[in-house]
């Protein structure tokens, strides 16, 4: 082997490309702009400032922050839902003041001073929400008069009180702890804000009332056709906007206790742009309560740190702006080019060197032939895709449709059929249990059963996340065939944890070893994870021995056998390492064999491609998914085997008219029956030679 | 007939009561010198107005307007005071305010920052850019030798102060490009419907970074009137509420914030609506506070009114419009 | 005799250094401990902004007089914000430089800082505006007598025995700020002796220029027998004075202001009638000084209380002289 294939071998092997287009479609990487935007302004200024990480000065911003980060939060509820409140910064103002005065000068107490303030905080917002909820009046528009207006009255009290303000002296200790209290060595106001940021995150991420808020900011039309009620979910967002401005207005009052004639001026840009660099959309639809912390972090950090440096205003203000600018620009390109990329990147090919496929003409014992042709036909156009088929002790057959049935044949002629179970899911791979029970894969959904009384249960949709996943790999997403061992365990393989059902074919073009085998052991209702990165993991099949079962890996046309019991335990063994083409389902046959579906034969341009990882990136990327090359699966055939591997016959359909899409069959009581996934019909095909009394519940279960 | 009254239409109603009201209780409100005065006071104003509705018809909105007034022409006079001919200063003064413009509509148009986030930031950086390198103090003079600039700002022309022509002059030629011209058509087209827009064929980006360099020369001229009347420019009212002013008087003639409606009379609506409420309130010597107050509520309800006549549709609300 | 042996010693030390020859000059006793005092002191300095003539003008007459003597002068800008001043100063505690100097947008947003900062060992020197927290020293006009001298001013033009029509009117900055409002009570206080005088219009103009000129113009209009205005700022009151030019009226305006240059060219133009000045350098000197004492005496912060109003020159075009203004030294 030459030096480069060595190269490109490891480099698959080592590099895992995958991981990429994984982390791009988790949802926190939408804060990951604003989190290293952060992470860049606190190394810069940590940097730059000497005492930048003293204890002091992080509990003078934390401060500072707190109040600030209030505000942040009151706007960013109403952006969330498609708003704005640009008169968060005059209502600080107005909180500030009023509770000066009616402590300095009216002498309330400290509780009816909070009460109150928070009231007039409240009831600004209520006058915006009735306007901009109500009304319909436009955000922007109505709340740049209400600054205005609260801004003038919160200038009247200042001419009116100020020098009483000034002059009074306040004697409690509860009004001053706070702007200047502890909890737990925390200042009072960032307990108070962590406290709200995370009611807001779960009211927003978890509760029916943050949906309504984000389906408002979304799409307020859409919203109100639902029926949700629009007019009164945006009045409260700004009644909390406004009340949450006041509280911050009154802890700034707390800690300064200064009615200064700007207090607050300007904080509405300020509190915007904190918002929008933690990545908030203007507009709505887009945030949450963590963009707004962080958003304000970054922000009092930065404006705090030019002002610790020293620097003229002139710089400050340029680097202010320059520095949002670009933040926003990222952000923006961001949003608009992150699901781009993520399509882009998401389809990660590996190296995948398949052997050399055997021939298929004389004397390979795959070698062609029509012994198919003669197949009759169950339910012609009366079923849509019955993945797998089985047949119970009464020779019923039962068989998964398209829509999301388990659909019954009734014996003996086949004619009649009923809806067995209706499960919603797509269900693929079969097997009685012993108490018979219809164990069945579901693919999106899980592992169900469907018990002797019809009853739909499900038995596992989750098993443990693995360690350094990613992607969350502890839900099922493809379920897709199974079988239950002597005590009762039942094994089922995950053909992909990467991909939805549908989406089957990338998987191919990636050729990485996506899938699993997952163990249910029903008498402890425990779910684990067997064996991991497999290619498709397809059929599985419990051997005869009883303490091992085979199992196809579509991709990579191969068959193993795995122990799970015995001498062997926990060991894989090779037993077919090089089909002709792509193996489904297994199942028992009467003679101690085994029969495999093969759903599609390999082609040299899909076996060259597999070796050329690159070209299949390049193709992912550049064109549309209707132009890649997909797997063939429109002609297959079914092959007996045995335990080591030994092709014994093969069975095709050489017209192509008869049944030539197969992913399944079954033996029983002298006939094969086949299934597969895109036909209308299911076959059954009369074998010669074989046990005419033989069922697969009886080679299971010893029955009868 | 239709009874249903635009916002202009409102507005224009309560500025003539407003009028009218004054001119009953306040003696000396109806004289041709208060009037003019009156004029005259808002000239700058409604200038600024006619860039900012440019920028709203074609659905943006720029915040960075007063700003880019201040730093520009201070530069002009801080160039012009460090011995610079001061024909070459303006010149240089307006290139820049073309170049802030440019920047603004490319970060708009090209790399789609949304206009409210961009412009408010251009502002930021430009008062910044101005302080830092250009020149120091907050408040530059004009030097006195400037007499044919000083004219803009403090000259008569027939009894008429000068500031009053150039505010016609501005709205005559806002008015004929918007109506007459076809890059004034593409604009409205872009603010009213930029997809659409693109798909006939208009060049809307381009189109959208014209609209931020026309309104920042529309401002850079607002600024040399400022200079000239008042013999200096002041950057601080960069960051002053200024420019909430400008938007009010754009919105509340009844140029919708959602691009595509409204004209220069409009502008020309609002801006008078807020000289009479001004002048009558000074004439009363009503405390600067109270004024404010007054002002806010008269502006709310002209908005209320409008909304309770012309209600929005929940069906026809156009998504992402604050 | 330990004098002497001090002397010897210097002197030989001196000689052996080779530095001079025989002129053996006597050490002044106090230079040591004076120059020691200032050793690695920091003068922190906190404007309402910096960018105009009076906090320019204070930075550097401070720096031009600390910087020399090894004293560390830093400047925190604000920028015209209170809640970013007030974030300064409440790092400036943490930082503990040695002698803070705050010049307060109000009377109160910083008293508790101030407080605070004296109970945390530092020195607080205020500068012109006043905050309702004395610290160990305040420099700047005495607004209340300005106040009632502009008023006084203003009658002696305007009153009607002296041939005015008695009317007048006041043109504040900002109404919340300490000037604006001791001065406010100053000229209320003597105008209420003085029922002749007629204050038509008093209104705020926010430090803005364009504003004030509005204010003023309306003004003109409505009382055009108008005699005189009072301004708070010389920067703000140009606006007032061309509104006064475009009426064409005579009419006297006294501002006030730092006097800084630009400030007496208007003076000799004519845009002022009269101007209030509070000499912007000789307060930079005076706080200097102040700081140099508070540094070499050692007594705790906060435990003495100094006072220094800045004496007020009025001048008119016709008493001024070439020095009464100074000029920033890197003006532009």
């Amino acid at each position: 082997m030459s030096i480069s294939n060595i190269i490109i071998r490891w480099r698959y092997r080592f590099i895992p490309d995958h991981l990429v287009g994984e982390i791009l479609s988790k949802n926190w990487i939408d804060n990951v702009i604003p989190m290293l935007f952060l992470m860049a302004v606190i190394g810069v200024f940590g940097a730059a400032i000497p005492d930048f990480f003293s204890a002091g000065n992080i509990a003078n911003l934390m401060r500072q922050w707190g109040e600030f980060s209030l505000v942040v939060l009151a706007l960013t509820i109403v952006i969330v839902a498609g708003g704005i409140d640009l008169s968060v910064g005059s209502t600080f103002a107005l909180g500030n003041i009023v509770a000066l005065a009616l402590l300095n000068v009216a002498e309330w107490s400290m509780p009816a001073v909070v009460v109150a303030t928070l009231a007039i905080g409240a009831t600004v917002g209520l006058v915006n929400g009735y306007l901009v909820g109500y009304l319909r009046l436009r955000a922007f528009l109505t709340t740049l008069v209400t600054l205005i207006i609260v801004r003038a009255i919160v200038d009247m009290l200042l001419l009116e009180y100020s020098i009483q303000i000034a002059s009074g002296f306040i004697d409690s200790d509860a009004w001053y702890f706070l702007g200047e209290g502890y909890i737990f060595s925390m200042p009072f106001s960032v307990v108070v804000t962590v406290i709200l940021a995370l009611i807001l995150h779960l009211v927003l991420s978890r509760t029916r009332a943050g949906w309504h808020i984000l389906a408002i900011g979304g799409s307020r039309r859409s919203a109100h056709n639902i029926g949700i009620p629009v007019r009164r979910v945006i009045c409260s967002t700004y009644i909390i906007s406004g009340t949450l401005a006041a509280l911050a207005g009154l802890l700034f009052a707390s800690r300064l206790g200064g009615a200064g004639a700007d207090t607050g001026i300007g904080l509405e840009i300020t509190a915007l742009t904190a918002a929008v660099i933690g990545g908030n959309s203007l507009g709505g639809g887009r945030g949450s309560a963590a963009k707004a912390i962080i958003g304000s972090i970054t922000v009092v950090l930065m404006v705090n740190s030019l002002v610790r440096l020293g620097i003229t205003s002139g710089a400050n203000s340029l680097l202010l702006g320059f520095v949002l600018l670009l933040a926003v620009a990222i952000d923006i390109r961001w949003v608009k080019n992150r699901l781009k990329v993520l399509s882009n990147v998401y389809v990660s090919p590996t190296l995948a060197e398949l052997p050399p496929a055997p021939a298929t003409v004389a004397p390979s014992p795959y070698a062609v032939n029509d012994r198919l042709g003669t197949v009759e036909q169950i339910g012609l156009d009366e079923i849509d895709g019955p993945e797998d088929v089985i047949l119970d002790d009464n020779d019923n057959i039962y068989a998964g449709d398209r829509t999301g049935n388990i659909i019954k044949f009734f014996a003996p002629d086949y004619k009649q059929r009923e809806v067995y179970a209706h499960i919603g899911g797509r269900p693929l791979g079969m097997a009685f249990a012993s108490d018979g029970s219809l164990v069945c894969c579901i693919g999106g959904m899980g592992l169900y059963r469907i018990t002797a009384e019809r009853k739909v249960e499900k038995l596992t949709d989750e098993t443990k996340r693995s360690l350094f996943s990613v992607i969350d790999d502890s839900r099922l997403r493809l379920a897709d065939d199974l079988d239950i061992a002597p005590d009762g365990r039942i094994f089922f393989s995950e053909a992909t944890v990467r991909y939805e059902m549908h989406e089957w074919a990338v998987d191919c073009i990636e050729s990485r070893g996506n899938g699993r085998i997952i163990c249910f052991d029903p008498n402890t209702g425990e779910t684990s994870t067997v064996l991991k990165n497999l290619v498709f993991p397809n059929g599985i099949c419990m051997a005869h021995d009883g303490q091992s079962f085979l199992f196809a890996e579509t991709w990579a046309c191969r068959i193993s056998r795995y122990y799970f019991d015995g001498p062997k335990a926990g060991t894989v063994e090779a037993v077919i390492p090089d089909l002709p083409g792509f193996p489904d389902n297994i199942n028992r046959a009467s003679d101690g064999t085994y029969w495999l579906a093969i759903i599609g034969v390999r082609t040299p341009t899909l076996d060259l491609a597999l070796k050329m990882p690159g070209f299949r990136k390049r193709m992912a990327r550049r064109i549309a998914p209707d132009e890649w090359l997909f797997p063939n699966i429109n002609t297959g055939c079914i092959v007996r085997f045995d335990d080591q591997g030994t092709i014994i016959e093969t069975l095709w359909d050489l017209g192509g008219k008869n049944h030539p899409m197969i992913t399944s069959m079954r033996e029983h009581k002298g006939h094969l029956y086949i299934g597969g996934i895109f036909s209308n019909r299911i076959g059954k095909l009369k074998l010669d030679g074989f046990d005419p009394h033989w069922t697969g519940q009886k080679s299971y279960w010893g029955r009868k | 007939m239709n009874l249903r009254l635009s916002q202009e239409q409102i507005v224009f109603g309560l500025a003539v009561m407003l009028c009218i009201g004054f001119a009953i209780a306040l003696d000396g409100f109806l004289t041709t010198h208060n009037i003019l005065n009156l004029v005259r006071s808002v000239s700058i104003l409604g200038i600024l107005g006619v860039a900012m509705g440019l920028v709203v018809i074609g659905r943006g909105i720029d915040l960075s307007l007063v700003a880019v007034m201040a730093i520009s022409v201070a530069w002009s006079l801080q160039l012009a005071a460090s011995g610079m001919p001061l024909l070459y200063a303006l010149a240089l003064g307006f290139l820049f305010s073309l170049v802030v413009g440019l920047i603004n509509g490319f970060l708009i148009a090209y790399v789609e920052i949304p206009p409210i986030f961009a412009t408010l930031a251009m502002g930021t950086l430009v008062y910044g850019f101005g302080r830092y390198f250009l020149f120091n103090l907050d408040v530059l003079y004009v030097p006195d030798d400037a007499e044919y600039m000083i004219w803009f700002g403090q000259g008569v022309l027939f009894g008429i102060p000068v500031p009053i022509f150039l505010f016609a002059a501005v709205c005559f030629g806002a008015y004929i490009f918007l109506r007459y011209t076809r890059y004034g058509r593409y604009l409205r087209a872009v603010g009213d419907n930029q997809l659409a827009a693109r798909i006939t064929g208009i060049p809307a980006r381009p189109i959208v970074v014209m609209q931020y360099m026309l309104s920042s020369q529309i401002g850079f001229i607002a600024g040399i009137i400022t200079a000239a009347s008042v013999l200096s420019m002041n950057t601080r009212i960069a960051n002053s509420t200024f420019i909430y002013d400008v938007i009010l008087v754009v919105v509340l003639g009844g140029i919708g914030l959602s691009g595509g409606r409204g004209g220069i009379r409009n502008v020309i609506v609002g801006t008078l609506l807020i000289g009479i409420l001004l002048n009558g309130m000074t004439i009363m010597d009503i405390q600067y506070t109270v004024q404010n107050v007054i002002k806010g509520v008269i502006l709310l309800s002209a908005i209320v009114i409008d909304t309770i006549l012309n209600p929005r549709d929940e069906q026809t609300a156009q998504q992402g419009d604050i | 005799m330990r004098f002497l042996k001090t002397l010897i010693l210097a002197s030989a030390f001196a000689a052996s250094a080779g530095t001079s020859t025989l002129a053996a000059g006597i050490d002044d006793p106090t230079r040591a401990p004076y120059y020691d005092a200032f050793k690695g002191k920091t003068v922190a300095y906190v404007p309402v902004a910096m960018g105009f003539d009076l906090t320019e003008g204070w930075a550097d007459g401070l720096r031009s007089t600390l910087e020399p003597l090894g004293i560390k002068f830093e400047i925190r800008d604000p920028n015209w914000s209170t809640s970013v001043g007030a974030q300064a100063i409440t790092s400036l505690i943490t930082e503990k430089p040695d002698v803070l100097v705050v010049h307060n947008p109000d009377v109160q947003s910083y008293a508790r800082l101030l407080k605070k900062a004296e109970a945390a060992g530092i020195y607080v020197v205020q500068v012109n505006m006043r905050s309702s927290y004395s610290t160990d020293a305040f420099i700047g006009a005495d607004y209340v007598t300005m106040g009632g001298q502009i008023a006084q001013r203003l009658i002696d033009q305007c009153s009607p025995d002296n041939g005015g029509s008695g009317k007048i009117a006041v043109i504040q900055g900002v109404l919340t700020a300490a000037a604006s409002a001791y001065q406010m009570k100053g000229i209320l206080d003597v105008l209420e002796s003085h029922p002749e005088m007629n204050l038509v219009s008093n209104q705020a103009a926010d430090w803005d220029a364009t504003k004030a000129k509005n204010i003023a113009a309306t003004v003109l209009q409505q009382h055009p027998d108008i005699c005189g205005f009072a301004g708070f700022w010389d920067v703000m009151d140009i606006g007032t004075s061309a509104a006064i030019k475009e009426s064409g009226k005579d009419v006297y305006l006294i501002s006030q202001g730092g006097g800084e240059q630009t400030a007496c060219d208007g003076l000799t133009k004519g845009t002022y009638s009269e101007l209030v000045v509070y000499n912007v350098p000789g307060q930079a000197r005076d706080m200097a000084n102040v700081i140099k004492q508070l540094l070499q005496n050692g007594n705790a912060p906060g435990s003495t209380k100094t006072t220094l109003f800045t004496p007020l020159d009025f001048l008119t075009k016709e008493n001024m002289k070439p020095g009464d203004c100074w000029s920033l030294p890197s003006n532009g």
